[in-house]
């Protein structure tokens, strides 16, 4: 009995919690649904006839973010592919080579991670500007990658020191060279630490919105940028903004759904071994 | 035996930081043998397979491998296979994968790579299990399919890393006998690091022993366990180890605990202070014997170790009989001399005697 009362306590808290976290969402939805007379009206009206126009205008109207998804789709997707590409080699040299350099590499690599952006947004935009980089695919990616690979390092070190050295010796015996036993043996036990890096660096760079406002222009426009425009001196358009953010939300949602089991315990790698890091 | 296999190592060095692992150590494992490297934790053992198997560097010295200088060549260079403690298994792989991946890694042909795994799999009794990955098998079944890996490729040098050491007490016995079978048949030299005295004693033709980052002795079993040349090495061997009481050698007899026993062949006329070794087993109760009292009587499912106080010393008796006796109990202790054992006390190396048991 005792129990059962604990345990409904506990869902209503969930729940409750859950309704806090996700109300601005589930606003946002219900916003992007409203025509602008019911956006607007105040009291806010619960009841109302649903309507598709916003999205119809958000996706095909004059001020269509499809070009901007796609902006958005080409720096994260390349974000991502370059980090990892260049992010599962330098984890496995940090965490396996014997360099005299690796700790001062290893804290070079994340001081970069404790300067604030905001104090970054001037000095790349200077850069970018004097490259001729700025409002480029290169130019975003570049800055986008300055982040996104400490990260992705460190996460992926901490992946790759849990894995016991003694397989890799044992490849190593079996006259597998060292990118062969990268290869056939270290990455497939880290496909999950991958997949978080994956998902970690894709959505931060989806969702990125202070460098993409300052460092982007009219060739490449990321969404968040774009949804940006919905606001404007004269007015700001409540349900066009909220359809693209609903639109803009969902490869978040797809990404964070299929890769829950890998996100949790990417969080917690390391947190039960803990006798990975040397 | 003239076939390949035989490893060399001399001089060899190894320095972690300021402490020396291998303080110079010279081995020549012969061509076939099975050789124990025995020794208790951090002697250098385990140090020294991973130097023969290139997974080490040395700092000082060399190492063979049937005559040719392997000392700086890369693991997969030297034709060497590993049996690892903890068997180092792929666990993404199926035990067909994991048996295979050597010979994967050197071009095979599929149907080769196909028979001689099945052949491997077969001789270790795993042909049923190919399919399944090393976290659906039990201990032993992993242990099976890493020695499995090991005999695929059909190396020049089987090292093996402590590999009964997972494994519970009775599996141990069964694997031990299998190991030594798989020796015998394959007939490849075999390098087996362990710190279990038993498992050298049983399985090794020769054995080198290491204490601190040096070996100490080298022999086969009999002549180790019946000859220690130091009292390191005899407080290693046997178990319960040997019993080291202090004594005196003075003009052929040894005066041991107030009692002197001749001692012909030993020392000179100066007096001389020993050590005295005799192993549990080699004491008995006898009646006219030297007296001691029992401190503790532990019976074993074949026999009693008694704890005897013998003067100042305690000492361990290992009787047939499974006696227990009240603690203070009298009673009166006997050995045959030649069952001793005498080293220096200062240097701690073997005294002759003329009444030393020889060989076997």
């Amino acid at each position: 009995m005792t129990r059962g009362v604990g345990r409904a306590v506990g869902l209503a808290v969930a729940g409750l919690v859950l309704l806090v976290w996700s109300f601005p969402v589930l606003w946002g939805l219900v916003t992007s649904l409203k025509t602008e007379r019911d956006v607007l009206a105040y009291p806010p009206s619960v009841v109302f006839t649903p309507t598709l126009d916003n999205y119809r205008s958000a996706l095909v109207g004059r001020q269509s973010i499809l070009p901007n998804l796609w902006a958005s789709t080409m720096v994260a997707t390349a974000t991502t592919a370059v980090t990892v590409l260049l992010a599962v080699p330098a984890a496995y040299a940090f965490a396996r080579l014997r360099m005299r350099a690796r700790k001062a590499l290893g804290l070079y690599t994340l001081f970069t991670q404790m300067v604030p952006p905001v104090g970054l947004v001037i000095p790349y935009f200077l850069i970018l500007n004097r490259l001729g980089w700025l409002d480029t695919y290169g130019g975003l990616i570049l800055v986008y990658l300055t982040a996104s690979l400490p990260f992705a390092i460190w996460l992926m070190v901490s992946y790759m020191e849990d894995l016991p050295l003694e397989m890799e010796e044992a490849a190593f015996l079996d006259r597998a060279s060292r990118l062969r036993t990268l290869w056939h043996v270290i990455l497939p036990q880290v496909r999950g630490g991958i997949a978080v890096t994956v998902i970690f660096v894709f959505l931060n760079a989806w969702n990125e919105f202070l460098f993409a406002v300052v460092l982007s222009g009219r060739e490449v426009r990321p969404v968040t940028v774009a949804m940006y425009n919905f606001i404007s001196v004269e007015q700001t358009l409540w349900g066009p903004l909220a359809a693209a953010a609903m639109v803009a939300m969902l490869p978040v949602i797809v990404l964070g759904v299929a890769g829950q089991r890998h996100i949790v315990k990417g969080l917690t790698v390391g947190a039960v071994k803990g006798g990975g890091r040397r | 035996m003239s076939g390949p296999g035989r490893v060399t190592l001399r001089g060899v060095v190894k320095r972690h930081g300021a402490v020396a692992a291998l303080k110079g150590v010279n081995l020549d494992i012969r061509p076939g043998e099975f050789f124990a490297l025995l020794g208790p934790s951090g002697s250098g053992k385990t140090t020294t397979l991973r130097i023969i198997a290139g997974l080490e560097t040395v700092d000082e010295g060399s190492v063979h491998i049937d005559g040719a200088d392997v000392t700086r060549l890369p693991p997969g260079d030297r034709d060497v296979a590993m049996v690892f403690q903890s068997y180092a298994l792929y666990p993404h792989m199926t035990v067909f994968d994991n048996i295979a991946f050597p010979l994967r890694m050197v071009g095979t042909p599929k149907a080769e790579i196909a028979a001689r795994v099945a052949e491997a799999a077969g001789r270790l009794q795993i042909g049923h299990l190919v399919d399944r990955r090393p976290g659906q098998l039990s201990g032993g079944q992993q242990q099976r399919t890493a020695l499995a890996r090991a005999i695929v490729r059909r190396p020049t040098l089987f090292l093996l890393d402590e590999p009964l050491s997972n494994l519970d007490a009775r599996l141990r016995l069964d694997t031990r006998v299998e190991i030594k079978t798989l020796h015998q048949t394959l007939g490849v030299t075999t390098i087996y690091v362990t710190h279990d005295q038993e498992e050298a004693m049983t399985l090794a033709d020769r054995m080198a022993v290491f204490v601190d980052g040096e070996i100490v002795q080298v022999g086969t079993p009999e002549e180790v366990f019946d000859r220690p040349n130091s009292v390191k090495v005899a407080a290693f061997l046997g178990n319960p180890p040997m019993n080291l009481v202090r004594g005196m050698l003075a003009g052929g007899r040894l005066v041991l605990e107030g009692h002197a026993i001749p001692m012909p062949g030993a020392g000179g006329n100066e007096p001389r202070e020993v050590t005295v070794g005799i192993r549990p087993g080699d004491l008995r109760l006898e009646r006219g014997g030297i007296p001691a009292t029992v401190y503790l009587s532990e019976v074993l499912g074949e026999g009693t170790i008694l704890n005897l106080r013998l003067g100042e010393s305690l000492v361990k008796a290992r009787i047939p009989a499974k006696r227990r006796m009240a603690t203070g109990a009298p009673v009166e202790i006997g050995f045959d001399p030649a069952c001793l054992h005498l080293f220096d006390r200062t240097s701690g190396l073997r005294i002759a005697t003329a009444l030393e048991k020889t060989g076997a």
